[in-house]
C-alpha cells in the first residue's frame, strides 16, 4: 500500500529494484544519525558556555574564594547545561575527592575543549599556580576559538544546504523532466540502459555531495549516516518523474 | 596526515604550555601534562618523551629525535623552542607567546580563506553535475531520436557503442565532481 502510494514500485518497473535496498539502510542510518547530532548540539552549547564559565571562575578566584568555593557560586547563579553538569558533578565529588569531581565533570561533558581546560586547571591545582590568570587566558583562547567554530558553521550551511539541494534534488529533477521530455517512454523509447546508469550516477553523486557537505562543517562522521537515504533520494527523483513525465 | 594532525593541535599545545610556564610549572612537568591526553598526536610524542626519559635518555635527545619526526613547521618551531629552553636557558614564555599569536594568525587566515575557497563550491558542482547528464543523456538518445535520419547524415552509431559512452562519461563526471568536492577536505582548517 504504502509502496504504491509512493510509486516504489516504478524503481522495479525500470529494473533500480536495487535502490529500494538504500531506502532500507537509510531509514535504519536516520535512526543511527539523529543521535550524534543531538549530542553535537548539546556539546557545542557546552562549549560556548564554557569561555564564560571559566571568566566568571576567574573572577571569583580573583575576589579571594576557593575554587571549590568559586563553582558552587556559578552552579547556583547559572542554571545552563554546563552548570548542570558541574553541580552534578560535585555532588558526587562529596563522597570522593574535588580532583575526582573535576575529573567526572570533563568525562561527563563529553567535550575535548572541556577536557583540555580540566586537564590544564588540574596540573595548576597540583603545582600551585596562579588560577586566576591562568583561567581568564583560558578563557580568552576558548572564546576566540568559539568564536571562529561558530562562524565557519554560520558560513558554510548556506553553502552546504545549497549543495545537497543543488545535487540530491534540483539535478535529478532537471534531467529527469529533460529525458522524460524528450524520450518519453510512452512513445516507445527504449530507455531501460540509460535509466539504470543515470540512476546509478544520481545514487552516488547525492551520497558524495551529501558527504562534503558534512565536511565543510566538520561533521563528516555524523553525516556518513545519512548517505543511504540521500542515496535513494536522489534515485527516486530521477526515476518517479521521469515515469510520470513521460507517461 | 602527521602534518595535518600536527597542524590541528599546535595551537592548543603552544597556549597550553604558555599558560602553564607563566604559572610557574616548570618544562618537564608541562610537557608531562599535555602527554597525559587531549592533544592528538602531540599527546602521543609527549608521552614517548616522558616514557624514554622516565628509561634514562636525556630530554634534549628526545627532543631531537621528535624533531626530526615532525612534519609541519611551526610544529617544529616550538619543539626548537623546548629545546632551546634546556640547552641555553632561554626566555621560553615570550617566545611561546610570539609563536601562539602566530599560529592564531595562521589558523585565523586558514578559516577565512577556506570559507572563501568553499563559495563557489555549490555552483562548480551543479555545473560539473549539471553538464555531464545533459550532454550524456543527448548522446543516449540520439540513435533513438535520429532513427534512419542519423545514417542518412553518416552519423549512425551501435547502441552498445553509445551505452558505453554513456556509462564512461558519467564515471568521469562523477571523478570531476570528486575533484572539485575533495577541496573541502584537503583544506580544513582544522578547528
Amino acid at each position: 500500500m504504502i509502496s504504491e502510494m509512493l510509486g516504489l514500485w516504478i524503481l522495479d518497473y525500470w529494473g533500480v529494484g536495487w535502490a529500494n535496498w538504500f531506502l532500507i539502510f537509510g531509514i535504519a542510518g536516520v535512526g543511527g544519525g539523529i543521535p550524534p547530532m543531538i549530542e553535537r548540539r548539546r556539546r557545542r552549547i557546552i562549549e560556548n558556555a564554557l569561555p564564560g564559565m571559566l571568566a566568571s571562575l576567574s573572577d571569583s578566584i580573583g575576589s579571594g574564594q576557593g575554587m571549590q568555593q568559586a563553582m558552587q557560586g556559578i552552579v547556583s547563579t547559572q542554571d545552563d547545561l554546563i552548570a548542570n553538569l558541574l553541580e552534578q558533578a560535585l555532588d558526587e565529588s562529596h563522597s570522593s575527592t574535588f580532583d575526582a569531581g573535576l575529573a567526572r565533570f570533563a568525562v561527563m561533558t563529553r567535550s575535548e575543549q572541556v577536557q583540555r581546560v580540566i586537564a590544564i586547571m588540574g596540573t595548576a591545582i597540583e603545582q600551585d599556580a596562579p588560577l586566576q590568570e591562568i583561567l581568564y587566558k583560558l578563557s580568552r583562547d576558548y572564546e576566540r576559538l568559539n568564536d571562529l567554530m561558530n562562524r565557519r558553521e554560520v558560513d558554510l550551511s548556506g553553502r552546504s544546504l545549497l549543495i545537497m539541494m543543488f545535487i540530491c534534488v534540483g539535478l535529478p529533477l532537471l534531467i529527469a523532466f529533460l529525458v522524460g521530455l524528450f524520450a518519453p517512454w510512452s512513445n516507445g523509447f527504449q530507455l531501460g540502459f540509460l535509466n539504470n546508469t543515470f540512476a546509478l550516477f544520481f545514487c552516488a553523486v547525492s551520497m558524495y555531495s551529501v558527504a562534503v557537505s558534512g565536511r565543510m562543517l566538520g561533521r563528516l562522521r555524523d553525516v556518513l549516516w545519512f548517505l543511504p537515504i540521500w542515496g535513494f533520494i536522489g534515485t527516486y527523483l530521477y526515476i518517479v518523474p521521469y515515469h510520470l513525465i513521460g507517461g | 596526515m602527521r602534518d595535518m594532525d600536527e597542524a590541528r593541535e599546535i595551537l592548543y599545545v603552544i597556549r597550553s604550555l604558555e599558560i602553564l610556564m607563566t604559572s610557574g610549572i616548570g618544562l618537564e612537568a608541562a610537557i608531562h601534562s599535555i602527554g597525559q591526553g587531549g592533544y592528538g598526536i602531540v599527546t602521543d610524542d609527549f608521552a614517548l618523551i616522558m616514557a624514554n626519559v622516565g628509561k634514562g635518555q636525556s630530554m634534549e635527545d628526545e627532543l631531537r629525535r621528535t624533531i626530526s619526526e615532525a612534519k609541519y613547521a611551526g610544529y617544529k618551531k616550538m619543539l626548537n623552542t623546548l629545546l632551546n629552553n634546556i640547552i641555553s636557558d632561554t626566555n621560553i614564555i615570550d617566545t611561546l607567546k610570539t609563536q601562539g599569536g602566530r599560529e592564531e594568525e595562521i589558523r585565523n587566515d586558514k578559516v577565512e580563506k577556506y570559507i572563501e575557497d568553499l563559495a563557489g563550491m555549490p555552483e562548480s558542482l551543479l555545473t560539473f553535475g549539471m553538464l555531464g547528464p545533459i550532454i550524456l543523456s543527448l548522446v543516449g538518445l540520439f540513435p533513438q531520436l535520429m532513427g534512419d535520419a542519423g545514417a542518412a547524415v553518416g552519423m549512425s552509431m551501435e547502441q552498445g557503442m553509445v551505452d558505453s559512452v554513456v556509462a564512461g562519461g558519467l564515471f568521469i563526471t562523477l571523478a570531476g565532481m570528486v575533484l572539485v568536492g575533495l577541496k573541502a577536505h584537503f583544506k580544513d582548517p582544522g578547528l
